[in-house]
């Protein structure tokens, strides 16, 4: 008879044991979530996505969001740019993690005809800026965006794909939403992003507190990138780089506006306390190390700008081997060869 | 952040203050930012507390600025 009990017990204590009940939760959704399609074989799960929700709504109720907007807007600015640079106009575009739309700003309504824009902070979408193309805010995440195949012309990202956790799933999805000829803009932060700020925490906290955690979170490599978007199925590749370096009085303001800008650590991996001492030391370390000749301490913002097409039968594809009518040795008689060929045209 | 946010919105207004006390310690502060510098060079090696004095020095300077205002 004492069988019965011991179970009974078992039973109910195994539930709860070490994992409080709201975690228990959360982690069947993750899981369910995960599940869902075709995840990565290696699906990484670096991020806590929840927080950065939380985070990027906090950023966006602030009282002045456009205090924080600098950077995301000079790079809205530089995305507009390209998509200019397509001689092409594009019907039905997407913006995933668009944040208050950045981008939308700098485009008119003969470029793009509609504009769809995807984010998964409510209160970014609520307080988005004025534009003159009509657009429709969706609520979502960047690995899991509910559109049907081949529904866009043009899907622009800027500054979010840093967060995700799965990038070959999101930036397959972004594939997989896009049209036959239709092309992926976007923009990353690379690995130099923040390279001042992660030394001097590091040193400062190793000389401090003996030991350091990582507080900025990892950054693709450009490599990296190249072989991504190629896995995801995308043609005609095009990655360059920029560096953008922004004067700050000391790190204090560096922090209080990376956390304004809702770009707050949020990886599973931080250390949940950043002692004053540390952080007394690392600005002292900062300002000493990277001062610039007027007192302010630089930050550098390295972005990859990155640019796919999705296949279609119209594009340029390399030609057959052997199919060569001319030699590379002609290169110097290079005007005489095009003026032959435009008589005899 | 959490409920009506007086904690935090205490620690943040005091963490507010660090700018300009952090400025009126100049000397201290590059001192002991130095010393970190000079471990990194080729040869050096960081360990804990290894520039424990200039940060004494700093920290009472810090602390100190904090009494003025």
């Amino acid at each position: 008879m004492l069988q019965p009990t011991w179970l009974r017990l078992w039973w109910r204590r195994s539930p709860a044991v070490g994992v409080p009940a709201k975690n228990l939760c959360l982690r069947k959704v993750a899981s369910a979530v995960s599940s869902r399609g075709t995840a990565s074989p290696r699906a990484l799960n670096i991020f806590d996505r929840d927080l950065k929700r939380k985070q990027k709504n906090w950023a966006a109720r602030q009282p002045e969001p456009m205090k924080f907007d600098y950077l995301k807007e000079e790079v809205g600015s530089r995305i507009a740019d390209r998509v200019y640079d397509i001689t092409r106009d594009f019907p039905l575009a997407l913006d995933v993690g668009c944040g208050r739309g950045y981008i939308a700003q700098h485009l008119n309504k003969e470029t793009v005809g509609k504009f769809f824009q995807t984010d998964i902070a409510e209160h970014a979408l609520k307080n988005t800026l004025e534009v003159e193309i009509p657009t429709v805010s969706v609520l979502a995440d960047e690995e899991f965006l509910p559109f049907r195949e081949n529904t866009f012309d043009l899907v622009v990202s800027s500054l979010s794909l840093h967060w995700v956790n799965d990038l070959p799933r999101a930036l397959e999805q972004i594939h997989y939403v896009l049209k036959p000829d239709g092309v992926f803009i976007g923009a990353m932060f690379g690995g130099d992003t923040l390279y001042e700020l992660r030394c001097s925490l590091q040193l400062a906290e190793t000389e401090r507190e003996g030991g350091f955690s990582p507080h900025v979170s990892p950054f693709t490599a450009v490599n990296d990138l190249g072989h991504l978007l190629g896995r995801a199925g995308f043609n005609t590749l095009t990655v360059d780089t920029d560096e953008i370096q922004v004067n700050y009085p000391g790190m204090f303001e560096l922090m209080e506006d990376l956390q304004g800008m809702g770009e707050s650590n949020c990886a599973w991996n931080r250390k949940a306390l950043l002692h004053r001492d540390t952080m007394l030391a690392a600005a002292a370390v900062y300002g000493e190390m990277y001062r610039n000749e007027d007192g302010s301490v630089p930050a550098t913002y390295q972005i990859y700008y990155m640019i796919g097409w999705k296949y279609h039968d119209s594009q340029a594809r390399p030609a057959e081997r052997g199919s060569a009518t001319v030699s590379f040795g002609e290169l110097g008689k290079i005007n005489d060869l095009m003026s032959q060929g435009k008589k005899s045209q | 952040m959490s409920g009506k946010g007086a904690v935090w919105s205490r620690v943040r207004s005091r963490l507010r203050a660090f700018p300009e006390r952090l400025a009126a310690c100049r000397t201290e502060a590059t001192a002991y930012g130095r010393c970190v510098q000079a471990s990194t060079a080729p040869g050096g090696r960081l360990t804990k507390d290894l520039c424990a004095q200039e940060f004494e020095a700093l920290r009472s300077c810090f602390a100190a600025a904090a009494k003025k205002t």
